[in-house]
């Protein structure tokens, strides 16, 4: 065996990891003639997995690494990002074990499933190759459509994994066209030779011009901006809520770390017309997000188009990386924002998931109704992860929209900022409302909520989180900072 | 540290306070007011310790907080801030007092958001790095909107969310200029610095006549966060709701300190960042502070309802103090300082006692009352002193602030101070008719019915207004012993406004260079 195949496979080690230890819990169940394995073991190898791999990422980080021929790339942003994509899985795993629809009989496969959408989202955050980027894309949702439909009785469920595989096979095709297009006029799918032909086929060749807003949109589908966005709240909503967390954070951060590496080119400088098309999607996508829902009821579908929103808000950043002078600025704003973004979704979802006691039930606003009598930790943590996603300070999601406006400003791009801010005002309306529904309706004692310990704990973790790295916000932007000087 | 200790001790308070369980009301209230006398105590020291003499920026404490960007934790005080910070630690003791009567449910809920709320704006007076302004200033939303929307009225919650969006739309227009500023002044010194010290250095590009030039954008950026939250003419119409639907302890916060959040910011940020723009559109300024001072007496003279007289009196009373600032000469300056205090005073102790009345008939309907002096004599009395202070009777506070205001008006055009001057017989007018329907002439429905007996203040009660009864005369009598403190930081702001410079006191200046982040250029 030669010495660079064996460097290669010590750089993708971490996603052996994944792989193998995703295999002992089906294992466990083939063995046992498909009885279900204790679920502490299941969720212990779980995270036995998730360590491993995040043990094996920080041992292996440091300087920046290729392998197998330039096609995987390990720099900061791989490590910082597969970090936060462990985390937040870990965390849907806690979800998932106490949640209704996902524990019990089918958890060994679940796990499994996770596990390997995992998987494919650190391929996804690593590849530097256009073909690698779609291996990662399709084998992150494949998982995704099973998991989406692992809601046993509930037909929205179905009918949500139905949805988002037809349209997400479709939108895989698009991506694929667009990879075609631009191997037949760049001559490479290989992510720096792209970025040097940027420059100089932009402007010139329509059909590289194609290939690439096709990739777009292909990015587009998966962290839902419009026109590409219609499925995010049936699907989000009709998934259950573990899936509906994980998917609405990790996917996000992974997806848009693939698409930062294809915008890390000074040669979009000239194409002003691809960024005007560009901001307009940003635009829309924030408005259409933010307007939808104002007009929700359902406290899953508004947290659904609220994350709608928050795409366009990182489109922003994206845009101010890809077209502006300093790409680094955009870059370091886009990943604060991803992880700001991922704490207090998570935590948010983690909350929906407490009202759902029997599958086929949708959470409604007027759920919250009195809550703050009876749970007043749960609902102040609520409290705060809402008014954090609005951007308040001195918050997280506060400090998030803070550097992405500046990234943004930096390169002068008012227009956009001042749309990015319309939509942060508008959006406080409607994630004032839970609050209102918690804290100021006329006391009527809540629903019971059942015990479910660790997500319980997340809700509260979270949102002090959100509130301490808010306040000491400084080390975390400094380290994502030094990741992304010392990527791409 | 004494500044840090002042501006934090609430907060601390206010997580004491919540360990407190939430059956023990009475400890909960007298841990609250017993925190917010430290505070104010504290307060007093930074008083008897304050060097009146120099205009510079004193107390100063800096670390560094974000220095990838230059934003630094950064508090000062200095003439202009000063009275503010006792105006807001003097009236949290006053409010959290005279709560007692009005807030009965969820009392711990209630006196921690009082607490967080002092905390948020005693920041926004102190802070002296614009990013630490902005996150106060928005974080005093949000105990605000719990104060109404817990508290309030009928309307509370359409009342409390308009409040919170009206401002926070303000409020981000004015977080895009402060980034802008902090890109201006890495592009021109080399380093970020969110500081407004390091901001008034800045000399920012001005084209008179046009919008789009920067100091014109960014003037108005600022301009509309802050006219919102004065609230000034068009921008005004969140007030009366908020008033109206917030209990009687959220309308004192709000007409008392919260409303001055919005003039400081004017006298701090808008006239020394943007000296050329502020001259060149003074004029819009005093127009709309005019038409407010006379269209909130219009409107305020039709009123039913007294708490929303009392609402309305505010934006007309706000109006004197953007004339004041936007005359730009000493006198409309100083007056408009003074007149902050004077509002906080003055309709704070309105909004109290109409609460008080409230708590007694549970109406606040000025045709349901009348000969309410017969039954309650000695809140007639107060609420007659009040008036008076309200409507600039010689002799009290307003008198002296107006008459400030007034003679810098005239010294800018004497239309000018004619309009504002029919403000003040207005004001007179509106406030002495409401004063006559409801404490002379027969008795109305509400005080004849002997169903609920009316009692006169308790003495609690008359504790909670002493204060400021005492305020009232001491401030009318003897104007200097607070306008020294500030005198010499109002001339030094009027008389270099082109060129205004804050220096960090000499004595202190060693103790902050060694604090002083070392500033990271570039990225």
């Amino acid at each position: 065996m030669n010495m660079q195949l064996l460097k290669d496979i010590v750089i993708v080690s971490p996603l052996i990891a994944l792989f193998a230890l995703s295999l002992f819990p089906v294992m466990i169940k083939v063995f046992r003639g498909n009885r279900e394995p204790n679920p502490y073991v299941t969720l212990f190898l779980g995270f036995m997995g998730l360590s491993l791999a995040t043990g094996l990422t920080a041992a292996l980080s440091g300087a920046k690494q290729t392998a197998f021929s330039g096609a995987i790339v390990f720099d900061g942003v791989t490590a910082w990002m597969s970090y936060l994509v462990y985390l937040i899985t870990a965390v849907s795993l806690m979800l998932s074990f106490d949640h209704v629809a996902t524990k019990g009989r089918q958890f060994a496969e679940y796990v499994f499933l996770m596990l390997n959408s995992v998987l494919g989202m650190i391929v996804l955050i690593m590849s530097n190759d256009l073909i690698v980027t779609f291996i990662g894309i399709e084998t992150m949702s494949l998982c995704l459509y099973v998991l989406c439909a692992m809601g046993k009785e509930d037909v929205l469920s179905k009918e949500a994994a139905f949805k988002y595989f037809v349209l997400g096979s479709f939108a895989s095709a698009i991506f694929l066209y667009g990879v075609a297009l631009i191997y037949g006029t760049v001559g490479s799918t290989v992510f720096p030779e792209i970025l040097e032909a940027v420059g100089t086929l932009i402007s010139t060749n329509k059909l590289f011009l194609i290939g690439l807003g096709l990739v777009t949109l292909g990015f587009a589908f998966k962290v839902s901006i419009f026109p590409l966005h219609a499925w995010t709240p049936d699907v989000y909503h009709g998934a259950p809520t573990p899936v509906t967390a994980f998917m609405a954070t990790a996917v996000k951060a992974s997806t848009f770390i693939a698409f930062l590496r294809l915008f890390n080119s000074d040669g979009y400088g000239d194409a002003a017309r691809f960024q005007g098309v560009l901001e307009w999607l940003a635009v829309l996508t924030m408005l259409i997000g933010n307007v939808a829902a104002v007009m929700q009821d359902n406290f899953k579908r508004m947290l659904a188009y609220s994350s709608v929103a928050h795409s366009g808000y990182l489109m922003v950043g994206l845009i101010a990386a890809g077209f502006g002078s300093n790409f680094n600025a955009g870059a370091t704003s886009v990943v604060f924002y991803l992880f700001s973004y991922s704490l207090m979704t998570l935590g948010t979802f983690a909350l929906v998931a407490m009202f759902e006691r029997a599958e086929n039930t949708a959470m409604s606003m007027d759920d919250l109704k009195g809550l703050a009598g009876r749970y007043p930790l749960l609902s102040l943590s609520l409290a705060i992860l809402l008014l954090s996603l609005a951007g308040i300070p001195p918050t997280l999601g506060f400090f998030g929209k803070f550097y992405l406006f500046s990234a943004a400003i930096e390169q002068d791009m008012y227009w956009l900022v001042f749309w990015g801010v319309i939509n942060s005002v508008i959006s406080v309306y409607y994630y004032l409302r839970p609050i209102v529904m918690m804290y100021m309706t006329d006391d009527q004692p809540a629903e019971v909520l059942g015990a479910h310990l660790m997500t319980r704990m997340t809700v509260v973790f979270t949102a002090l989180l959100v509130v301490l790295l808010g306040l000491a916000s400084s080390p975390v932007l400094k380290a994502v900072q030094r990741s992304v000087v010392n990527l791409f | 540290m004494l500044l840090s200790a002042i501006t934090f001790f609430p907060l601390l308070f206010a997580l004491l306070v919540a360990c407190i369980p939430g059956s023990r009301a009475r400890v909960i209230r007298a841990v609250s007011l017993a925190s917010s006398l430290i505070v104010f105590g504290l307060s007093l020291v930074l008083l008897a310790k304050f060097d009146r003499a120099t205009a510079a920026l004193q107390f100063v404490e800096r670390l560094p907080w974000v220095p990838e960007l230059g934003v630094s934790y950064f508090l000062g005080v200095d003439g202009i801030s000063l009275w503010l910070v006792i105006l807001t630690t003097f009236l949290t003791p006053v409010i959290s007092l005279g709560s007692w009567g009005s807030i009965a449910a969820k009392v711990k809920g209630f006196h921690v958001s009082l607490l967080v709320l002092e905390t948020a704006m005693l920041g926004s007076f102190l802070a002296m790095d614009a990013i630490l302004f902005y996150v106060f200033f928005e974080l005093s939303l949000v105990p605000m909107y719990f104060m109404i929307g817990i508290w309030g009225g009928a309307r509370r919650i359409y009342a409390t969310v308009k409040f919170f969006i009206y401002t926070m739309l303000g409020s981000l227009m004015m977080l895009l200029a402060i980034i802008y500023l902090m890109y201006a002044h890495h592009d021109t010194v080399g380093v970020f610095s969110a500081s407004v010290l390091d901001f008034y250095k800045l000399k920012i590009p001005f084209v008179a006549g046009s919008f789009i030039n920067p100091q014109t954008l960014l003037f108005f950026a600022f301009a509309l966060a802050f006219a919102i939250k004065v609230p000034m003419f068009p921008l005004h119409t969140w007030l009366p709701d908020a008033h109206v639907e917030a209990p009687t302890p959220g309308s004192v916060v709000l007409a008392g300190v919260m409303l001055k959040m919005g003039t400081y910011g004017f006298m701090r940020f808008v006239l020394p960042l943007f000296p050329e723009a502020a001259s060149y559109w003074a004029w819009l300024f005093i127009f709309l502070g005019l038409i407010g001072i006379v269209y909130g007496a219009l409107v305020a003279m039709v009123q039913p309802d007294i708490k929303k007289l009392v609402a309305y009196s505010s934006v007309s009373h706000m109006g004197y103090i953007i004339v004041g600032l936007f005359a730009m000469n000493v006198y409309g300056a100083t007056g408009g300082l003074y007149q902050m205090l004077n509002h906080g005073v003055s309709t704070g102790a309105l909004f109290l006692l109409v609460g008080m009345i409230y708590e007694r008939t549970h109406s606040r309907e000025i045709v349901k009352y009348g000969g309410l002096a017969k039954a309650l004599p000695v809140l007639a009395i107060l609420f007659l002193i009040v008036t008076m202070s309200s409507i600039a009777v010689p002799l009290t506070n307003g008198f002296v602030g107006e008459f400030l205001i007034l003679m810098g008006t005239f010294q800018v055009s004497k239309a000018y101070g004619v309009v504002a001057v029919t403000g003040v017989i207005l004001g007179a007018a509106y406030m002495l008719w409401m004063v006559k329907r409801v404490f002379f002439g027969p008795a109305g429905e509400l005080v004849e019915n002997t169903g609920h007996p009316l009692r006169d203040l308790s003495p609690r009660e008359i504790v909670v207004m002493a204060p400021l009864v005492v305020l009232i005369f001491w401030m009318g009598l003897f104007p200097n012993h607070f306008l020294d403190y500030s005198k010499v930081s109002i001339e030094h702001l009027i008389e270099t406004r082109d060129n205004y410079q804050l220096t960090v006191n000499p004595s202190e200046a060693t103790d902050v260079a060694r604090t002083t982040p070392r500033s990271e250029a570039g990225k």
